[in-house]
């Protein structure tokens, strides 16, 4: 239809609507196709469970930290779909001989294993280029030889002989300068070194010499390398497997130094099992293989120094670096030094020195005479006597150390340079000006310091300071009065203290009340001047800090110091004193409810604590048991009519004078006590205290609003056959309600308070309240219908006098809210409601009816509601009641109030059955 | 049976020790009608169900997590409730051994429950100051009502047929008339421990930590008779009547169990009773039927049934 509307309307614009420009459509509807070609967006977002790892291959890549690893990733899992899972453990008891231990090689994959070939090729070009099988995996494959067949000179001639498979680099060089396989390499030498190298005498004429060979340079001596065996097995250190337990040990004793090889170790620690014993480890005493000791390559050398043979340097004999210097034996002292005088040798490695051991001078002890016994007190007391009356001046002490022994603190400063001088009695300097104040001139400082005296506490006047100055005796700080009988209020801190706190109080009502006579408390005997004084400046400040909080700010906080601390508080508070700043009224207030505790709270505790329990000990109050809690108990519900009327709020300051049971008691007696109640209460109401604290009828006021009675909206919304019912159920009302209007009480309880919104009620004589009808519609009966006001009111004139007089509650009943105070409305919420609410309210009240009904079919659900009426007392609770409630009391939550009422309706409604 | 007219001397031999508590035991309990069993309830955070004629344990139920304070059978015996520190009342299924319900809602831990008299109703009191009615019928987990009268923990609650009398450490025992509606405050002056009626509701057994227990005229709050001479300064222990409320049996600090003659407050020989527990007696309660049955709860981890010789035999 609007589309057709819209085309028409195109069409009268001049828009073509079959057009393709005016069917364009902006709309796009569903999701749209992905793009053919897939983004090259590596960026982009794959979920996590989309993403992979790949290798550089393009492989799937495990997670973990080295490629191949076998932690497997729960979303890049091995592969498969299951992932990486354990494998199955398979019990090894019945095949044990398949089990094969895995090798590292198992977990390998092809890039791994590649790697490891290419490691071992490595390591084949070195084993080859290793000549004389240094290696260890030469080694371990002689060694595994080596016991069989081959003899060591078989072993020799192997090694010499056979070439290497492949010769090394180096080899190969070497072999360009001229070395051959079995020649030492160096420079050559001549047949001379040559025989001294191979150990033969040259000079010996044992053999026949060859003159040829003497004329030719021979190769050096092939020196074979020293290998040291690794240490490869757990044996401990000199153990040789196969040897015996004897053998191992004292072996020596048996068969000689045979199986003994090595140089002794010296024991000791640090001696490694893989640490090659070093020269320093050798044990320096063993001089049974002193001659083993020698490290070089062959013994002959020591005897031909001189024809050492240095690599590549020609000159002889300096020796050079370490390895000469370990070549060179120490002096072989001579024999005849090297013995003592007893003709031992001395131990190895020392010398017996020439020079005789020069002697310490050493003197005599002097000789003790013979009976002397020390006594050092007779020294002291020799010196004493010497000094004689000396002594007591102690001027041998200088006067500036302290006798007693320092702190640290003053043994580190040190003395300073004023007291040095002090000490010394020097005069002192004339100090520079320390302070700002210096340079104020003496009318300013006056000024500043009487602005500080005012700021910070008047407790000592200005005038008590040159007195202090001027007499030796220190004087006492005076408290001013008001600070005094503030400080009386308020902490007592010296409540620790009971005597202190005595003296205290004593000092502060010296002060407080200075006519009174009261002085202050007198100096203790064992009290000097300096401590009294200090004393009373500790009060005179304590008086001017633990000052209570003043004036308004007073009423909000209960010290919980105040309440504790036992019966000097309790004096303090009782002491009412007018004061200007204090706001009199409230602390008037204060007091009166302060007095009205205790005097309530005492006579229980005196009486519970004599053990005369009874009417003294009790306190009845009424409490409301919950609906569903009666209903479980099987108990009928002590005021069900709470509960039912609880829309309806009502005045408690005039609690409700007409009921419908007025054959339970008698209208009049009711209507006078409540009245004579309701004249004395508001005896307290005036215009000042409205919405203050000391208003004791400000919570009333929330109440104060009525509802109109359940007539007026008769004779809004009912029909007139339902009015005329009304009247046979409420005719007892209007009997009640006509003598409470011949009655006219004492006084109205807020004249004041009201504003007369309707003129005519100023003729009729200002009632507490407004009399409530409350109850006699049926509500499951009673529907409300909507009337238009202005025929409403016509009926209502027209009708009869009854519905005049309901006119007139109605107009009071409006009088009432229009109260100037803070209302509560049935919500709770607080508002300053004047005049204009009633419109409101009035159209709340035509809601109302229905509402209830609603309520009433919800049940108990809504307690809070019920709250809200505040049901008429029962007469003779009124009447027990004391004339002035305590103002908590009326100001309590209104609760408390509904349960003054327990008069019983004799009405029910279906609520009271379910 | 004895022919003398005072009132029957205490039940003062021991039966039964049922000792399978580990740490103290807060409260024992007769079940309802014939009363042939026991409920007990301590620290080891079990509610043990015992057969004291035989000494032994019969069930254990476990689900608390803090220490079990306080225990209420229901009139049929099907059910019970406890509380204690975790917060919450529990009420269980006797014979399954698990709980239908639990009650949470208090603030701290929960110092003692009491079922109604036909179990609808079940009132809780709180170290939160606070007693809370809770219906076991509706699903409702809500308490019903909550009386905050009390100004301090609620130690010890009697619920009967139409009134709530509650203890509270404050020094009342406010009694919640509900017939009345009306709520009635005695103030005793120190803290209470334990409130028990007699039967006939209208004396009121009040046992106070200043070592006093005191018999108290529900109607005028007057203190009709004032039984003392045990110590009992701080710790709960529960005051009762012994049989046909002719006697008052209260356990002390000591481990001794105290009994006096209702009418003249004096204390029945053996003047000072026997030791009979090694720390503090927090629980003793007499057999609602049986004349010369007894049960007491101590912090030393038992609970002892005493008997008379000749009643065993």
């Amino acid at each position: 239809m609007s589309t057709t509307r819209l085309k028409r309307k195109l069409g009268d614009l001049g828009i073509d609507p079959a057009s393709k420009r005016a069917n364009e459509s902006f709309c796009l509807i569903g999701t749209p196709l992905p793009p053919l070609e897939k983004s090259k967006d590596t960026g982009e977002f794959v979920p996590l469970w989309k993403q992979e790892v790949r290798d550089e291959k393009g492989r799937r890549r495990l997670h973990g930290a080295f490629t191949g690893g076998f932690s497997a990733g729960y979303f890049n899992s091995v592969g498969s779909k299951e992932g990486w899972a354990p494998s199955t453990f398979v019990s090894s008891r019945s095949d044990r001989a398949k089990n094969r231990a895995a090798r590292p090689e198992d977990f390998m994959d092809e890039e791994d294993l590649a790697e490891i070939r290419a490691d071992q090729n490595l390591v084949d070009e070195h084993e080859e280029m290793d000549l004389l099988g240094g290696t260890q995996a030469e080694m371990s494959k002689r060694g595994q030889v080596d016991d069989g067949e081959k003899d060591a000179i078989t072993m020799a001639l192997e090694q010499s002989l056979l070439p290497a498979p492949k010769d090394s680099m180096g080899a190969r060089i070497l072999k360009k300068m001229g070395w051959r396989l079995g020649q030492g390499i160096g420079p050559r030498v001549t047949w001379r070194q040559h025989e001294i190298q191979y150990g033969r005498n040259p000079g010996a004429d044992s053999m026949e010499v060859d003159e040829e060979a003497k004329k030719h340079m021979y190769p050096s001596r092939d020196t074979p390398l020293l290998i040291v065996d690794r240490k490869d097995n757990f044996h401990g250190l000199g153990y040789e497997p196969g040897l015996g337990l004897h053998a191992s040990l004292g072996a020596q004793g048996s068969d000689g130094s045979g199986g003994n090889k090595g140089p002794k170790l010296a024991g000791g620690f640090g001696l490694g099992a893989l640490n090659d014993a070093d020269e320093d480890d050798l044990d320096v005493y063993d001089s049974s293989n002193a001659h083993e000791r020698n490290r070089t390559a062959y013994d002959a050398s020591d005897m031909y120094d001189d024809e050492r043979i240095v690599m590549g340097t020609t000159r002889r004999n300096p020796p050079v670096g370490r390895n000469s210097a370990k070549a060179q034996p120490p002096p072989r002292p001579a024999l005849a030094r090297g013995a003592f005088r007893d003709g031992k040798p001395p131990v190895e490695g020392f010398i017996v020195s020439d020079k005789p051991v020069a002697e310490d001078l050493v003197f005599p002890i002097p000789d003790v005479p013979p009976g002397w016994t020390p006594n050092p007190r007779r020294v002291w007391e020799q010196e004493k006597l010497k000094e004689g009356d000396k002594e007591n001046l102690s001027t041998g002490q200088p006067p500036y150390i302290p006798s007693q022994p320092q702190t640290h603190a003053q043994w580190k400063t040190g003395i300073s340079a004023d007291q040095r001088g002090a000490v010394l009695g020097e005069t002192p300097l004339a100090a520079g000006p320390r302070s700002i104040f210096e340079y104020i001139s003496k009318k300013d400082q006056e000024r500043i310091k009487d602005a500080a005296a005012g700021r910070f506490g008047p407790p000592s006047t200005p005038d008590s300071v040159p007195q202090a100055s001027s007499t030796s005796v220190p004087t006492l700080p005076h408290t001013e009065v008001h600070v005094a009988q503030a400080a009386l209020r308020g902490f007592q801190p010296f409540t620790s203290d009971p005597a202190k706190q005595a003296r205290y109080t004593a000092y502060l009502h010296a002060h407080a009340d200075p006519a009174s006579g009261a002085t202050i408390p007198a100096r203790l005997s064992d009290q000097d001047a300096e401590a009294f004084a200090k004393e009373m400046r500790d009060y005179a400040k304590a008086a001017a800090l633990f000052r209570p909080i003043s004036g308004a700010m007073a009423g909000r906080f209960t010290s919980a110091a105040v309440l504790d601390l036992g019966p000097k508080i309790v004096e303090g508070l009782h002491t009412p004193t007018a004061e200007a700043e204090w706001d009199g009224e409230r602390e008037q207030m204060d007091v009166d409810e302060v007095k009205v505790e205790t005097k309530e709270e005492d006579p229980k505790v005196h009486a519970a604590r004599v053990g005369m329990y009874g009417p003294l000990t009790r306190e009845v109050k009424p409490w409301q048991p919950a609906r569903l809690l009666c209903k479980r108990f099987g108990v009928k519900d002590p005021n069900p009519e709470v509960a039912a009327e609880k829309p309806m709020p009502s005045t408690s300051s005039a609690p409700a004078e007409f009921t419908t049971d007025s054959a339970a008691s008698g209208a009049v007696s009711v209507a006078l006590s409540t009245s004579g109640a309701g004249g004395a209460r508001n005896g307290k109401r005036d215009l000042e205290n409205i919405g203050l604290g000391e208003d004791d009828g400000q919570g009333d006021d929330v109440l104060t609003y009525e509802r109109p009675a359940m007539d007026v909206f008769k004779a809004i919304f009912a029909s007139d056959d339902e009015d005329s019912d009304v009247d046979m159920d409420g005719g007892d009302h209007v009997e009640g309600k006509e003598q409470r209007q011949e009655t006219p009480t004492p006084a109205s309880p807020a004249p004041a308070k009201q504003v007369d919104v309707v003129p005519s009620t100023s003729t009729v004589i200002p009632q507490p309240k407004p009399s409530v009808v409350s109850e006699v519609v049926d509500l499951t009966s009673f529907k409300p219908t909507f009337i238009p006001r202005d025929s409403k009111s016509k009926k209502a004139k027209g009708g009869e006098s009854e519905a005049k007089d309901k006119k007139d509650k109605k107009k009071k009943g409006s009088t009432k809210t229009a109260l100037v105070s803070f209302n509560l409305d049935e919500d709770g919420a607080e508002s300053l409601s004047l005049s204009v609410s009633q419109q409101k309210r009035r159209d709340r009240d035509r809601d109302r009816p229905k509402k209830k009904k609603r309520k009433d079919k919800e049940g108990r659900a809504d307690d809070d509601e019920e709250d809200m009426w505040v049901e008429k007392p029962p007469p003779d609770i009124v009447k027990g009641l004391p004339a002035n409630i305590p103002p908590d009391d009326t100001s309590d939550s209104a609760e408390i109030r509904q349960e003054d009422t327990g008069l019983p309706r004799g009405r029910k409604r279906a609520i009271d059955f379910m | 049976m004895a022919p003398s007219r005072g009132p029957q001397p205490l039940a003062r031999t021991l039966h039964a020790t049922l000792a399978n508590h580990r740490g103290p035991v807060h409260v024992v309990r007769y079940a309802k009608g014939s009363a042939k069993y026991v409920l007990s309830g301590g620290q080891d955070r079990t509610v043990r169900l015992w057969n004291p004629e035989l000494g032994t344990e019969i069930k254990t139920f476990a689900a608390h997590g803090y220490e079990v304070l306080s225990i209420s059978v229901s009139h049929d015996n099907a059910s019970f409730a406890s509380s204690g520190g975790d917060r919450s009342v529990f009420v269980w299924d006797v014979t399954a051994g698990v709980t239908t319900r639990r009650l949470a809602g208090h603030m701290s831990k929960v110092n003692v429950v009491e079922l109604n008299d036909n179990a609808t109703v079940l009132a809780s009191g709180s170290y939160d100051s606070t007693v809370r009615l809770w219906d076991l019928r509706a699903q409702s987990r809500a308490p019903i009502q909550i009386l905050e009268e009390a100004g301090d923990a609620v130690q010890t609650l009697h619920v009967d047929s139409t009134s709530i009398i509650s203890g509270s450490v404050d020094g009342h025992v406010r009694t919640y008339d509900l017939r009345k509606g009306e709520l009635r405050s005695d103030f005793i002056g120190q803290p209470v421990t334990s409130v028990v009626p007699s039967q006939d509701g209208t004396t009121l057994l009040v046992a106070t930590l200043d070592s006093h227990v005191r018999l108290f005229d529900m109607t005028s709050g007057k203190l009709l008779n004032d039984f003392t001479d045990h110590s009992q300064t701080s710790y709960r222990c529960r005051a009762c009547f012994g049989h046909a409320e002719a006697t008052v049996v209260c356990g002390d600090e000591d481990g001794r169990v105290w009994a006096w003659d209702l009418v003249d407050a004096t204390a029945l020989q053996p003047k000072p009773p026997p030791k009979v527990h090694d720390k503090v007696i927090t629980w003793t309660e007499h057999h609602p039927s049986d004349p010369g049955e007894m049960i007491t709860a101590s912090a030393d981890g038992t609970v002892k049934v005493w008997r008379h010789p000749k009643s065993t035999g």
